[in-house]
């Protein structure tokens, strides 16, 4: 990878790592990054607190292996109502969405308060609502249209400013605004706003299965009792419910069929809770705030703040876990991606990497979580394997896709050679773009398992909650938050610039 | 002659033209006025397309455009692109519901204007499945549609044959007392235009009656032409044939 040596001499053994290729310095950047994770490994709690988790991890891959489908209890509404929540809780992002990406070029505040939401994750949001709005699927839809609408209004807004512009300055002057957005601008970006909502509906189906940990009766509710219970056979039947639920939506997210899927939820959606304005209002404006603020005591909040348990801890775990998650994710990306690649191995290898890959992306991190934590027992060794595993499979499946692009342009070479000198030096960059991109999911994901028990922020938040310290939970909230923004700026200056990444889709 | 008795429309003097702080034109002066046919020749990069951006600028809405690559919106129909021309015309709501519904008095008229240009049966088609050379009449339809005294087109008949470009000439010729057409096919400049501005390396250097003019003085313009032949220079400029960015955007993004 060292080039740019006029030198005959090569370079001298010491001094290998020196030079501005690009090459080099990502290699330093990943190293850079190994380094750390390996100096700070020591502070993270990663023990084994069971006593038999091989026998467990039989057991439950039993369960997969041979479900009991006849065990479930009405399977058919779990679904049914994870799809509805899925479906109007994406429509609504989009509604409350698309008018703010109108305004996100031109409104600072609209851009802070679509970070804001973004930065918090859908679980938290359906905690903080559960408390207004009780166990109702007006709790779900908000907590995934808040979020979503933040995301919705960023992304769509970078869609709409990549449009070319010829179109818009070939019009005769005196336009309107808005035949100029819906003749010039809104037919060339459409498709991708189709891809890029499909997309997030797709990542909405899975955020419904998971207020299921919440406890909303979507398919998360039914998997985590058969889990917590043992019955492993009955969860297997779950698991593969939902494999089957991912991978069918080709089949029915057709345009024709979502208006009759949309009605035939709403029917699901039912009873709505009666909302009390008045509760409602006290909640907003007293109970998430410290006394001692609202009646501007500030030696009091001071006091207050001194008195909430274990903050610092929670928020170094919290980001150690990202980073070690992040880390992980790159040796597991860099492990797994060839085993996919059409320039590797044969088809029998190549079928079983693929399966591999669907399986780990596919598990929302929360889930695999839960189940290394019955395996091994609430430390952070749990949760670094999910988000490892999740992220990695999911960044090696799309750098697979990449390298089946690229043709070698020496044939004949050794599989070590082509993965060295053909493919490597040109997947890397991306693949790095990539985690950085995915840096920050880990993080926000970071924090949410704790809700599991790991001593993450999230374990604080859910504390906070159960023992109706609005207010501590609701600052704890506001500190995941600020972690987030500040580790999206971050993981945005570190991204490589080599590989732009253009397709929203990939985030 | 004959010219200085004509409404003069747009005159520069010494002015320097380009985008912003980046002067693409230098001490530019020239004159405008009605009825004259001008041919803008040139090579790629010369400032063709910045003069006729001043002009757009300074004719205001009595110029209809035809711009370089056509600048048409691939996902919507010939129809709703040549409509784009009357934008203004009609209030926002009208603008929607033609969209959904064409309008009919416009429909009737695209129509009409589509036989013309040897596109009948394609209104509904959408111009991303178009060859290069429908969208470029479908690009010159919509310049038309504006029905305006007067006719900018920046490389508009680029995508077609010879026989092609001089039958689209002559209709724009009909419907506009006056026009400037910036091309490369040297022969139409002298065959079907009044008058010729050259521009070459940043300035204005013909400004003169095409019978006055000889293609030997128009090729002075070109100067990577000259290089001797076999190795032909990068920009095909001189030729017509349709150079590839002539056919614009691909679906999504740049």
């Amino acid at each position: 990878m060292s080039d740019g040596l006029v030198d005959s001499r090569p370079p001298s053994a010491r001094n290998w790592w020196r030079g501005g290729s690009p090459g080099l310095r990502l290699a330093r950047h990943s190293l850079g990054l190994v380094a750390l994770a390996v100096l700070l490994v020591p502070f993270a709690d990663l023990a084994i607190h069971t006593r038999d988790p091989w026998g467990e991890l039989g057991r439950m891959a039993a369960g997969l292996a041979w479900p009991a489908w006849g065990a479930l209890e009405s399977p058919f509404t779990a679904l049914g109502l994870t799809v509805a929540v899925a479906l109007w809780g994406t429509l609504a992002g989009v509604v409350l969405g698309f008018p703010l990406a109108l305004l996100f070029a031109r409104s600072r505040l609209v851009r802070a308060g679509c970070a804001f939401v973004r930065a918090i994750h859908e679980l938290f949001w359906a905690l903080l609502f559960l408390q207004v709005f009780g166990l109702s699927a007006l709790t779900a839809l908000a907590a995934l249209a808040i979020p979503y609408a933040g995301i919705f209004a960023k992304v769509y807004a970078e869609i709409l400013e990549q449009t070319p512009r010829a179109p818009r300055d070939a019009l005769p002057p005196g336009s309107g605004r808005l035949a100029r957005f819906v003749y010039a601008e809104l037919p060339l970006a459409w498709s991708q706003l189709a891809a890029y909502t499909r997309y997030r509906f797709e990542c909405g189906l899975r955020a419904s299965v998971l207020l299921g940990f919440v406890g909303l009766p979507t398919l998360g509710f039914h998997l985590e009792t058969a889990f917590r219970e043992g019955r492993y056979h009955e969860a297997g039947a779950l698991m593969w419910l939902f494999y089957l639920l991912i991978a069918s939506l080709p089949w029915w997210d057709h345009k024709r069929l979502i208006p009759l899927l949309l009605v035939g939820g709403a029917w699901l959606l039912g009873p709505w809770p009666s909302v009390d304005g008045a509760l409602l209002w006290r909640f907003v404006a007293e109970d998430i705030w410290p006394a001692a603020l609202l009646a501007g005591d500030w030696a009091g909040v001071l006091e207050w703040l001194a008195r909430i348990p274990s903050l610092g801890p929670a928020i170094g775990n919290t980001l150690l876990l990202g980073l070690l998650g992040t880390v992980g994710a790159l040796a597991v990306a860099l492990l797994l991606w060839p085993l996919a690649s059409r320039h590797f191995g044969n088809r029998g290898t190549r079928l079983a990497g693929h399966g591999v890959l669907i399986f780990l992306r596919s598990t929302p991190e929360l889930m695999l979580a839960f189940v290394f934590l019955l395996l091994l027992g609430p430390s952070l060794l749990p949760a670094w394997l999910a988000l490892a595993l999740h992220n990695g499979a999911l960044i090696a499946f799309l750098v697979a896709r990449h390298a089946d692009a690229i043709k070698p342009g020496m044939p004949g070479l050794p599989a070590s050679g082509r993965l060295a000198y053909e493919l490597l030096p040109r997947v890397y960059p991306g693949l790095l773009a990539l985690l950085y991109y995915r840096a920050e999911v880990i993080l926000r994901e970071t924090a949410i398992l704790g809700m599991l028990g790991v001593a993450t922020l999230g374990f604080y938040i859910e504390e906070g909650f159960d023992y109706l310290m609005f207010d501590v939970a609701f600052f704890l909230l506001l500190v995941t938050a600020a972690l987030n923004i500040a580790v999206d700026a971050l993981s945005r200056r570190l991204r490589p610039r080599e590989a732009p990444l253009d397709d929203p889709c990939i985030r | 002659m004959e010219g200085e008795q004509r409404r003069l429309l747009v005159r520069f003097e010494g002015e320097d033209l380009g985008h912003g702080a980046h002067v693409v034109l230098p001490r530019l002066s020239l004159a405008l006025h009605q009825g004259e046919r001008i041919a803008l020749l040139g090579q790629s990069g010369a400032g063709k397309s910045t003069l006729l951006a001043e002009l757009r600028r300074r004719l205001g809405g009595e110029a209809a455009w035809c711009p370089q690559h056509h600048g048409l919106v691939p996902q919507l129909a010939v129809y709703h692109n040549v409509f784009m021309g009357r934008l203004p015309e009609y209030s926002a709501l009208a603008n929607l519901w033609n969209l959904v519904r064409p309008l009919r008095g416009p429909w009737r008229e695209v129509a009409a204007l589509c036989d013309e240009l040897g596109l009948t049966g394609l209104m509904r088609r959408p111009v991303g499945e178009l060859s290069g050379g429908q969208r470029q009449r479908v690009a010159i339809a919509r310049a038309l549609y504006q029905a305006r005294p007067l006719f900018l087109g920046d490389e508009p008949v680029a995508s077609v044959d010879p026989h092609q470009a001089l039958r689209l000439l002559d209709l724009i010729d009909s419907r506009h007392t006056t026009s400037v057409v910036a091309l490369h096919q040297r022969e139409l400049a002298l065959s079907h235009f009044d008058r010729v501005w050259g521009l070459r390396d940043g300035r204005l250097a013909i400004d003169a009656r095409a019978d006055e003019l000889s293609l030997a003085e128009l090729d002075a313009l070109y100067p990577d032409a000259a290089e001797p032949a076999g190795s032909p220079p990068p920009g095909n400029d001189g030729a017509p044939l349709p150079s590839p960015e002539a056919l614009p955007c691909a679906r999504g993004r740049p």
